[in-house]
C-alpha cells in the first residue's frame, strides 16, 4: 500500500532528518533514515524502501552518484532529490539523473511525495 | 697643436711648393726649363704630403704620423736642391735625393700611428736611413756631374775624389741590389703587420697593402739600373704621382673613421629599441670596424666576464692586444674590442654612449615587462582569490543559514499542521511564520547565487547560462554554449558577461530580445550577448561593465561594447583559454 510505503530519508543534516521524518510519519509514511551515501545504499539494499528522499550534498558523495548507484538496486524504487537549493541551481543534471524528480526542502511534504508514487505505481 | 706651429707648417709648406717651383724654373737658367710635367708632379705630391701631414697632425696629436708624413714631403724637396746653381746645395742634394723613400718605408712600416712595432722594424728603418744616405755619400765621390750626363753649367761636386765615371757605375749597379733587398724586406715586414692585425687596424693595413706595393713596385723600379729602359718623363714625369696615394689612402681613412661616429648612431638607429644584446653586438662591431668586439656582461658578485652568448670572456687580466671600455661606472657591462681602437677615443665613447643607452633601454624595459607581468598575475590572483572566498560563502550560507532556515520552515509547517483546527488563531500565527521563513529562504537563496552561482560549479557553461536566461525576464535566445568544461575563472569570466549583460538589457532595454552565443575558436572563448534594444550604451558611464572589462582582463581577455545609438548592444568578450 502506498500509504505505509517506506522513505527512506538521506541527509547529513540532523534536525533536517527528524523534523522530515515527523512530518512523513504524519503523512503516512513509514521512515528509515541514513547519513551519508555509504549509508544510504547500505540501507536501501537491506530495507528495500519504496522512496529515497536523497539530498544532493552529501559529505561523502554526490547525491547524484547515489541516486546512480541505488537506481541499479530495483526497478520499483523511486528517488527523490532534494536540496536547500534550486532545482534551477544543478541545470540539467536532475533531469539526466535516475531520480523521478526533485523537492525543494523548504517545499517538502506528504503530499508532495506521495504525487511522485502516484505517477509510477509500483 | 699650438697656433704657433700650425703657422709655421702652413708657412713651411707654402715656403716648401714656392721653393719647388722657383728651383725648377732657376735650373734651366740660362737655357730653357725641362718640360712642365716635372714640376706640376713634383709639386702635386709634395703638397699632398704636407697637407695630410699637417691634417694628420691636427686631428691626432698624440700620434707621430703627422709628423712623418710632413718629414717625407720635406724630404721629398731635397732633390730640388740639385737644381740651384751652386755648389753646396747641389752636393747636398745630391746625396740626399733618394731620402724620401727611407722616409716612406718608414712611414709603411709606422702604419697608421705612426709608431714601429717592434725591434726588427727599427732595425730595417735605421739600416734603410744608413744605406740611403751612405750609398749617395760613397757615390758621390766617384760622380763628376760635368763630364757625365749634366752641362759645363752644372755646379761643382765639393766630395768628389775620383773622375773616373766607370767606379761610380760599378758601385751603383751592386748597390742596387742591396736597395732592391731592402725594399723587399719592407715590403715583406708590411705583408706581416697586415697579416697579424686583427680586428679594428686589420682595415686600416689592408688599405696600406694597396698603396704599399705599387709603390715599392716604382721604387724598385727607380733602383733597378737603366730602369728597365723606361723613359725619364715617364719616370720622373708621371711616375711619383703614385707616391700620391699614401697620403691619399690615410685620408681616406680618417674621413672614414670621422663617419664612423656617424655610422655608430645610424647602426644603432637601425636597431629595434632596446635591442637583443647580440643584435647590439653585431652593431657596435660594424660600427667600429672590429669584428672581434665582445659584449660582455660581469656575472653578479663576481669578477669574470661572459659575452652575449653566455660563454666566458677573458677580461682579468685581458689578454694582449685588447683592450676593455666600461658601459656603466660598475663596470657590470663593458666592450671587450681590439686595442688599436684605443687610437680612436672620440669614435670608442660615441660607440660605448650609445651601446649603454641601448642597454639601459632594454633593462628599463624588462623591468617594466616583469613589473607588468607580476601585476597581471597579482591581478589574476585577487580576482581568484574573491571567487573563492564569494564560492566558500556560498557553501557556508548553504550549509549554515539555508539549511537551519529550511529546517525552522519545515518545524513551522508541522506545528502549523498539529495547530489545524484545534488552535484556529495559532494556525494563522504558524502559517505566516512558515511564509516568512519561505520568503527569508528565498532572498537568502537569491544573495547565495549572486554571490556564486552553484549552477556553475555543478555543470559548467551550459547549464548556468540556460539558468541565467531562464531566471531573466528578458526573452534570450542561446545560440551556442560549448558544452566541455573550463578552468573555473574562465567559466566565472564569462558566466559574468552573460550575467552583467542580461542584467543590463533587463534594466534598459526590457522589451528588447537578447542573444547569448558562446564559442570556442583558435585557443580563446569568446562570449557574445547582443539585443535589438536603443544602444548608447557608455562603459565609462557604469561601474558594472568596468567592473567586468577588469575581470575579462584578469584572465588575460579583451571586452568591447558596441552600442551606437539606435542599432542595440553587442557586447563581446574574448578570453584566451590554453
Amino acid at each position: 500500500m502506498a500509504a505505509c510505503a517506506q522513505v527512506l530519508v538521506v541527509d547529513d543534516h540532523d534536525g533536517f532528518r527528524a523534523f522530515a521524518r515527523v512530518m512523513l510519519e504524519k503523512a503516512g509514511f513509514t521512515v528509515a533514515e541514513a547519513a551519508t551515501g555509504a549509508e544510504a545504499a547500505e540501507t536501501a539494499r537491506c530495507i528495500r524502501p519504496r522512496l529515497v528522499l536523497l539530498d544532493i550534498q552529501l559529505p561523502d558523495l554526490d547525491g547524484f552518484e547515489v541516486a546512480r548507484r541505488l537506481a541499479g538496486h530495483g526497478a520499483g524504487l523511486v528517488i527523490v532529490l532534494t536540496s536547500t537549493r534550486d532545482a534551477s541551481d544543478y541545470g540539467g543534471k536532475i533531469a539526466a539523473s535516475p531520480a523521478a524528480g526533485f523537492v525543494p526542502k523548504d517545499k517538502l511534504s506528504g503530499v508532495a511525495l506521495r504525487a511522485f508514487l502516484v505517477e509510477r505505481p509500483p | 697643436m699650438s697656433r704657433l706651429l700650425r703657422a709655421v707648417l702652413v708657412a713651411g709648406a707654402v715656403a716648401a711648393v714656392t721653393f719647388n717651383l722657383v728651383t725648377f724654373y732657376v735650373n734651366g737658367w740660362p737655357g730653357p726649363p725641362g718640360p712642365a710635367i716635372y714640376v706640376i708632379t713634383s709639386t702635386l705630391v709634395l703638397l699632398a704630403y704636407l697637407v695630410v701631414g699637417l691634417v694628420a697632425w691636427q686631428v691626432h696629436p698624440g700620434e707621430r704620423i703627422g709628423l712623418l708624413f710632413t718629414i717625407t714631403g720635406y724630404a721629398l724637396l731635397l732633390p730640388s736642391l740639385t737644381n740651384l746653381h751652386y755648389a753646396l746645395p747641389f752636393t747636398i742634394g745630391t746625396i740626399t735625393a733618394s731620402l724620401y723613400q727611407a722616409c716612406l718605408a718608414h712611414l709603411a712600416l709606422a702604419w697608421p700611428y705612426g709608431r714601429l712595432r717592434s725591434r726588427l722594424d727599427r732595425a730595417v728603418v735605421a739600416v734603410n736611413y744608413c744605406w740611403n744616405i751612405g750609398n749617395n755619400a760613397v757615390g758621390i765621390l766617384f760622380w763628376n756631374p760635368r763630364t757625365n750626363g749634366c752641362s759645363a753649367a752644372c755646379p761643382a761636386n765639393l766630395f768628389l775624389v775620383d773622375s773616373s765615371n766607370r767606379l761610380q757605375s760599378d758601385i751603383t749597379n751592386s748597390a742596387s741590389i742591396v736597395g732592391i733587398c731592402i725594399t723587399a724586406a719592407v715590403v715583406a715586414l708590411i705583408a706581416e703587420h697586415w697579416w697579424s692585425a686583427r680586428g679594428y687596424s686589420r682595415r686600416a693595413m689592408t688599405s696600406l697593402i694597396w698603396v704599399a706595393v705599387p709603390i715599392a713596385a716604382y721604387i724598385g723600379l727607380l733602383e733597378v739600373p737603366g730602369s728597365l729602359g723606361v723613359s725619364n718623363l715617364v719616370l720622373y714625369g708621371i711616375g711619383p704621382l703614385i707616391l700620391i696615394a699614401a697620403p691619399a689612402a690615410y685620408a681616406i681613412g680618417m674621413f672614414r673613421a670621422r663617419t664612423a661616429r656617424g655610422a655608430v648612431g645610424a647602426a644603432l638607429v637601425g636597431l629595434e629599441p632596446g635591442p637583443a644584446p647580440a643584435l647590439l653586438r653585431d652593431a657596435l662591431a660594424k660600427a667600429l670596424g672590429d669584428p672581434t668586439l665582445q659584449l660582455a656582461f660581469r656575472v653578479p658578485d663576481h669578477r669574470c666576464y661572459v659575452d652575449t652568448g653566455d660563454l666566458p670572456v677573458d677580461a682579468d687580466p685581458l689578454p694582449a692586444g685588447r683592450m676593455m671600455t666600461q658601459l656603466d661606472p660598475g663596470a657590470r657591462a663593458v666592450l671587450v674590442h681590439d686595442d688599436e681602437l684605443r687610437h680612436e677615443p672620440e669614435l670608442v665613447r660615441v660607440a660605448a654612449a650609445a651601446a649603454s643607452l641601448a642597454l639601459e633601454h632594454s633593462r628599463l624595459r624588462a623591468e617594466i615587462q616583469t613589473q607588468l607581468e607580476q601585476v597581471r598575475a597579482s591581478r589574476a590572483r585577487i580576482v581568484e582569490a574573491g571567487d573563492t572566498a564569494r564560492r566558500r560563502l556560498e557553501r557556508d550560507l548553504h550549509d549554515g543559514a539555508q539549511q537551519r532556515l529550511v529546517t525552522l520552515s519545515l518545524a513551522l509547517g508541522i506545528a502549523r499542521s498539529q495547530a489545524a483546527g484545534s488552535h484556529p488563531e495559532l494556525e494563522a500565527l504558524l502559517e505566516s511564520a512558515s511564509k516568512e521563513a519561505r520568503e527569508a529562504l528565498a532572498e537568502l537563496r537569491e544573495l547565495a547565487r549572486g554571490l556564486h552561482p552553484a549552477v556553475l560549479t555543478e555543470t559548467g557553461l551550459p547549464g548556468a547560462v540556460q539558468a541565467l536566461v531562464e531566471r531573466s525576464p528578458v526573452a534570450t535566445a542561446v545560440i551556442a554554449v560549448p558544452a566541455g568544461r573550463f578552468p573555473a575563472t574562465i567559466e566565472a569570466a564569462a558566466y559574468f558577461v552573460v550575467s552583467e549583460a542580461l542584467a543590463n538589457v533587463a534594466k534598459h532595454a526590457p522589451s528588447a530580445a537578447a542573444q547569448v552565443m558562446i564559442r570556442q575558436r583558435g585557443g580563446q572563448i569568446v562570449v557574445e550577448v547582443s539585443d535589438d534594444g536603443p544602444g548608447g550604451a557608455r562603459p565609462e558611464a557604469g561601474s558594472g561593465l568596468r567592473g567586468l572589462a577588469d575581470r575579462v582582463a584578469s584572465v588575460g581577455g579583451a571586452l568591447q561594447i558596441d552600442s551606437p545609438p539606435g542599432c542595440g548592444t553587442r557586447l563581446r568578450a574574448q578570453i584566451p583559454c590554453p
